[in-house]
């Protein structure tokens, strides 16, 4: 949720108007041989795979989520998991979570759908929000386009943790957590996505093949589409891969402050949480979830990174 | 009894945590770290005491404020017609004459108690305390300007029912007779046998009508106690320096050995317990009135004799369990409660608790305290883990072949150990017996709103229950006592219980006033209502916390199973 407007920056300049856009095929290849980018997609396919198969990945271990194994946990020191690392074993890979016995790694592989899937739906819905609302104020008259941007403005000045915990706490318990949580976050985060569109299209405007658009009389909503989209998608694509490590520790933060998904259905954020008190007498309980969220950051950064050297047209050392 | 989340807990209530019990292991011994024996009152003065703890204080008026035994901070402030006599275990359950020279002298079938004073008591301005200062202090709990005091004296005294304090009411309430300034009477419209323990609530201390602001009370209360307040700023801080008319001949129970103790409040339970084992400066002399020692510390005992020396075990009675309403179904089928009590699973509710340091599984509504007449009983045993084959069996008979769903209601939060923690063991523990329990999680501040009416009751809710005073009374009647129940909310009795032989047995109890004939009774009373099922107990409490390195005699007592402020030693 909170957006860094150094990252909005990030990206300088639109495509150059006259040259033709890239084959895509070119792009996969710069893109893979970018080595941060390629190791970034393969830490993110791999999280994904893990996420999807979750039940798979338990079954083939034998445990699940809920589960308590009070027989694990030393019951007079405040349930330690007995055992070395957290009480790692053939049964329980990484160990069992403290005081309940419950097994990590299955919490930890669905923990993995609920960050990432909360992380990449409100990316989704940000973009989906941000690009059109850009757009619109973009293309719009000055009427439109400063109701607009002073709407994107008073998003970006909420004090967005505080305002997501209320809307947290008022949404009925009948509605699926997650989803609440993606929503709310994608509601909260859309401004600065909307802001870079909105340059974007400012600055395409005044180049001759829209205006040459306009003149044809092609109507707004097309010469959005067919003029103005593509030339957003470069820098939308980075900042969207900046934005769901942004996402991700939103949902964390939410989930650490007790206002995320409810228990037993685990998350990275909650698993942090819980872990702050243990992380003395099980460091393995911190270092789990905690590993997890900063391989997956990393990894998404990495991308980022990656997406925008690739999709710079100045940049030319990859291309040589 | 309860009502943690109502009671401006830090001076107040003991906390969730606060309590402990006999049976852990033999370090109830330990608490004074050897220098109990050797410890002498008369050469203990000097020093500043810190005092850490969660819980924010909101209130100071001691018409305002719900304690066990008159608490433990207010306790230094406000002096009470009787008292806890401080005393380590169960030798601690007892009262003593505090402001009174006795514990009351009971007439007319214990309707009526007569109290003397002592000579030689004053407030911190130096006028002396008289028994319309104690009656004052009483009506004025009873104005609803100054909510939040325990309700017994409405309901007990005679015709007091609807006072509505000194405020709106002058000629107070007729029921409490002040013959003269040393003796004063009361009348109650029924047999209480427990009045004594009653007397040492914060609304029998002495308030003087000169100085009474009303609301204001509450910044600067006039103290009878060793120490008076200093500053205070509500919520934060509250800094107490000795009370120069206060003397100690005349109250040999708290020995009043720091010349100072500072209070801070709202800090991080895990911060307090890190604080007071590093123990760096003044943290030397910090102990905590209401944080239970964290799984970091308690992981370290072992290894680390010298922080196990200072961890003081205690025992504050109070039970966490579920409640049904017997109303709704499925709960008003005894088969399906007897299932869900076969089914339970008590390790892991009490692992969710903290473990076996900090709770112990309880068979039985009564905590495992003598006082309150415990006796054991296990009507459907349940083992350490649960018998889930005889809770299907069960379920089966009541017409739910395939198992059921219902929806558990707890508070959204942890703290006070009726949180998403125990919810999730016993829905864990259900579920091998085929029941699917849904969590209903309710913001704990709204929780006893939510519960305490009949209209909004979960069908199934986590509840803790813990003594106002020691003694099956305060445990029993709010809970079982069909004339509880209390349609318009703050009801307790959430089984919905109307049963006139029960009631019947509680009148008969009240009128005794021997504490051992009584205790037999409420513990009969007790396993007979166990084998209703209106409950499944899950674990009692045990208080276990640190202190700082230079304290000195930090000895639980009894009643609260906390160490005493006013016993503890910084010198």
């Amino acid at each position: 949720m909170t957006v860094t407007l150094e990252a909005a920056t990030g990206p300088q300049p639109g495509p150059d108007p006259s040259s033709p856009p890239r084959p895509r095929g070119a792009t996969w290849r710069r893109l893979r041989q970018d080595k941060a980018a390629a190791t970034g997609m393969v830490i993110i396919t791999l999280m994904v795979l893990v996420a999807v198969l979750a039940p798979l990945l338990t079954a083939l271990e034998g445990q699940d989520t809920t589960t308590q194994h009070p027989e694990l946990v030393d019951s007079a020191s405040g349930g330690t998991p007995l055992g070395s690392l957290g009480g790692v074993s053939a049964a329980h890979w990484l160990g069992v979570e403290p005081q309940t016995g419950r097994d990590l790694f299955a919490r930890l592989v669905y923990g993995a759908r609920i960050s990432l899937g909360v992380a990449l739906g409100a990316t989704a819905l940000q973009v989906l929000i941000g690009v059109s609302v850009g757009i619109a104020a973009g293309l719009g008259g000055r009427f439109v386009d400063s109701a607009l941007s002073r709407l994107t403005d008073l998003t970006l000045a909420f004090p967005s943790v505080l305002f997501a915990i209320g809307l947290m706490a008022i949404v009925p318990g009948s509605v699926p957590r997650p989803l609440v949580l993606a929503v709310v976050i994608a509601l909260l985060g859309w401004g600065a996505t909307a802001r870079l569109a909105r340059g974007q299209t400012l600055s395409l405007r005044t180049r001759d093949y829209v205006a040459a658009a306009k003149l044809s009389g092609a109507p707004p909503l097309r010469v959005a589409r067919r003029e103005i989209l593509p030339g957003l998608v470069t820098p939308i694509i980075t900042y969207a891969a900046l934005l769901v490590p942004t996402n991700m520790i939103s949902e964390a933060g939410l989930s650490f402050l007790g206002v995320g998904v409810r228990p037993p259905t685990p998350s990275w954020g909650q698993m942090l949480s819980a872990g702050t008190t243990w992380f003395r007498p099980d460091v393995m309980y911190v270092l789990v979830p905690g590993g997890a969220l900063f391989l997956t950051l990393l990894a998404f950064t990495l991308l980022a990174d990656g997406v925008r050297r690739t999709l710079d047209p100045r940049n030319t050392e990859v291309a040589a | 009894m309860r009502r943690i989340s109502v009671v401006s807990a830090a001076l107040a209530l003991v906390l969730a945590g606060t309590a402990a019990c006999s049976s852990s292991s033999g370090h109830s011994s330990s608490g004074g770290s050897g220098t109990a024996a050797a410890f002498d009152p008369k050469t203990c003065q000097g020093g500043t005491l810190e005092v850490l703890n969660q819980d924010s204080i909101s209130k100071l008026d001691p018409a305002r404020i719900y304690t066990s035994g008159g608490g433990n901070i207010p306790s230094l402030l406000f002096r009470t017609l009787t008292t806890r006599n401080r005393e380590p275990g169960q030798d601690g359950t007892k009262p003593a004459p505090d402001l009174a020279t006795d514990l009351g002298t009971p007439s007319d079938n214990a309707q009526t108690w007569t109290y003397h004073l002592k000579d030689g008591i004053f407030f911190e301005d130096g006028t002396p305390i008289t028994s319309a200062d104690i009656k004052y202090g009483i009506e004025r709990s009873f104005a609803p300007e100054l909510p939040g005091g325990a309700p017994y004296l409405r309901d007990w005294l005679v015709n007091a029912a609807n006072y509505q304090g000194p405020y709106k009411d002058p000629d107070g309430i007729a029921a409490i007779e002040t013959p003269d300034p040393k003796t004063i009477i009361f009348h109650l419209r029924k047999p209480e046998g427990d009045f004594p323990l009653l007397a040492t609530a914060t609304q029998f201390a002495p308030v003087p009508k000169a100085k009474d602001t009303g609301v204001d009370y509450d910044k600067h209360p006039i103290s009878s106690g060793p120490y008076m307040v200093a500053s205070y700023e509500k919520n934060k801080t509250l800094d107490l320096v000795r009370n120069p008319h206060w003397s100690a001949a005349t109250d040999p129970l708290r020995y009043a050995c720091p010349d100072k103790i500072d209070v801070t409040s709202g800090l991080d339970p895990a911060v307090i317990n890190q604080r007071i084992a590093t123990g760096t400066g003044q943290d030397a002399n910090a102990v905590t009135t209401d944080t239970t020692i964290g799984p970091d510390q308690l992981a370290q005992l072992n290894s680390n004799p010298a922080l196990a020396k200072r961890v003081a075990h205690g025992e504050f009675p109070a039970t966490t369990y579920i409640a049904f309403d017997t109303k709704v179904k499925p709960f008003d089928d005894i088969r399906v409660r007897e299932a869900i009590s076969y089914a339970i699973n008590r390790t892991t509710a009490v692992n969710a608790a903290g473990g076996t340091a900090v709770a112990g599984a309880s068979t039985t509504f009564l905590p495992p305290q003598k006082a309150l007449g415990y006796q054991p009983y296990d009507y459907f045993p349940a083992g350490a883990t649960g018998n889930p084959a005889k809770a299907k069996e069960l379920l089966a008979q009541a017409g739910y072949p395939n198992g059921l769903t219902v929806t558990l209601a707890h508070q959204s939060d942890d703290a006070n150990n009726f949180g998403p923690k125990v919810a999730t063991a016993v829905q864990d523990a259900l579920k091998a017996a085929g029941i699917t329990v849904n969590l209903n999680p309710i913001d704990d501040n709204r929780y006893t709103d939510v519960t305490g009416k009949p209209s909004t009751e979960p069908g199934m809710s986590l509840q803790y229950w813990g003594a106002d005073w020691p003694s099956g009374a305060p445990f029993l009647i709010p809970i079982f006592d069909g004339r509880e129940i209390i349609s318009s909310g703050g009801n307790f009795n959430l089984a919905q219980l109307n049963d006139p032989s029960v009631n019947a047995e509680i009148d008969a109890i009240n009128a005794i006033t021997d504490p051992a004939q009584a205790q037999a009774r409420w513990g009969a009373l007790d396993a007979k209502l166990g084998q209703q099922a209106l409950t499944v107990p899950l674990f009692y409490e045990k208080d276990v916390s640190l202190f700082g390195k230079n304290v000195k005699n930090a000895v639980p007592d009894g009643w609260r199973g906390q160490y005493d402020l006013a016993r503890v030693s910084v010198k």
